[in-house]
């Protein structure tokens, strides 16, 4: 009867969030370009590929804090690891009826977490690699090198680094690689995964990660 | 739906501004932390570490209080909306039995929510494709079966409810 009332979507508490917050949501979009980039378009070492690779490092590390300190759905309480519920849930993915749960899902839950532990483990090989040089330092290492000063270069490969670090760095430079690799196979696992949930909700959630639902 | 949209967007620009800010915050942490690890590895002794260790310790311990603040800001943000939906359906809950009451039509209970959000006769008219001599003899209708005077009167029938009883006594002081 009441045309005119505007409908009122009353949010049930069971209802994953229709916006995220905005520590989520710029963490989220934060690592997602900075790790696209770092894999496809900047040369691995160069100045913007470690001063991105801080960055992720910060973003995760905020990430991680408002995991303890942020709000409901943001907590790492409301989507705890369980192995068990996702293949649940992707039981009953399969067979078409998912219920809906006030943050990720069991599987996005276990994706979410695999995010990190790859993130925690490119950031943490990267710093190996790179001796710990913050991207001020590399950018003062550059410019010593690109002025004719090679002295930077000598010290790093000089005979005071020991074989057994030279063969750690070798080590993270694998880990580093594959674990990166990984890291956009499950990029792509995620966007997938994003569609085929939506289209079994029957519900948008992309537009939660970007502006939330537009309200008239 | 005039102001409480205002509110809610400009709680979101707020906190909003709140994250950037922690993300530039905890970048500067980040860099500052790796710093400070550098000079431990050459002379944890020297005045120099010292001093970056409690300036860093302290830029920690404000992304810990930030992200609090942030998580308390969201939080009272997300029960005013709340509070302003209960509100809103309490409201409409109360219009729609007094239309009961009234033993109002189904056009003339829309035709009434219409005139109740503001909207003139002309308005109305366009929204729901009838002439205007029509929604006037409905509001004319609506009017008398309610016992109302006019549109302001019947306007004031609703809202009356929600200033409660402090007009009667603080009117007359006011206007002397």
């Amino acid at each position: 009867m009441a045309a005119p009332r505007t409908p009122s979507a009353k949010p049930s508490p069971g209802d994953p969030p229709a916006l995220w917050d905005p520590v989520v949501r710029l963490t989220h979009w934060g690592i997602a370009v900075s790790v696209l980039v770092n894999a496809a378009l900047d040369e691995g070492g160069s100045l913007l590929h470690v001063s991105l690779g801080w960055l992720v490092m910060a973003l995760l590390l905020l990430r991680m804090v408002w995991g303890v300190l942020g709000p409901g759905e943001a907590r790492f309480s409301a989507f705890p690891p369980n192995p068990l519920a996702a293949l649940r849930h992707l039981r009953q993915l399969v067979s078409g009826r998912v219920r809906q749960y006030p943050s990720h899902n069991p599987a996005g839950a276990i994706m979410a977490y695999a995010f990190w532990a790859c993130l925690a483990v490119v950031t943490v090989t990267g710093l190996v690699m790179t001796g710990g040089a913050t991207p001020m330092q590399v950018a003062d290492e550059k410019a010593a090198v690109a002025s004719g000063d090679w002295s930077a270069l000598i010290k790093e490969s000089d005979g005071e680094s020991s074989d057994e670090e030279n063969s750690l760095r070798h080590t993270a430079e694998e880990v580093h690689e594959v674990v990166a690799n990984l890291l956009l196979i499950l990029a792509a696992l995620h966007v997938a995964g994003v569609f085929v949930e939506a289209r079994a909700m029957r519900r948008n959630l992309v537009a939660p990660m970007v502006l939330g639902q537009r309200r008239k | 739906m005039s102001a409480s949209p205002d509110i809610l967007s400009a709680g979101r620009r707020q906190t909003a501004a709140l994250s950037v800010f922690l993300v530039v915050q905890t970048l500067g942490t980040v860099f500052f932390v790796g710093d400070v690890i550098g000079d431990l590895r050459e002379d944890p002794t020297s005045m120099h570490f010292i001093f970056e260790a409690v300036v860093t310790a302290a830029l920690v311990l404000g992304i810990l209080f930030g992200t609090f603040a942030l998580r308390r800001t969201i939080e009272l943000l997300r029960a005013q909306d709340q509070a302003l939906q209960v509100a809103r359906g309490a409201l409409s809950d109360v219009i729609d039995r007094q239309f009961q009451a009234w033993a109002l039509t189904p056009a003339e209970r829309d035709v009434g929510f219409l005139a109740l959000k503001g909207l003139d006769v002309a308005e109305i008219a366009e929204l729901r494709g009838a002439a205007q001599g029509t929604v006037r003899a409905q509001l004319t209708r609506i009017y008398s079966k309610a016992g109302v005077s006019g549109r302001a009167q019947f306007a004031a029938f609703f809202v009356e409810d929600l200033l409660g009883e402090g007009v009667p006594d603080s009117a007359p002081q006011a206007a002397q």
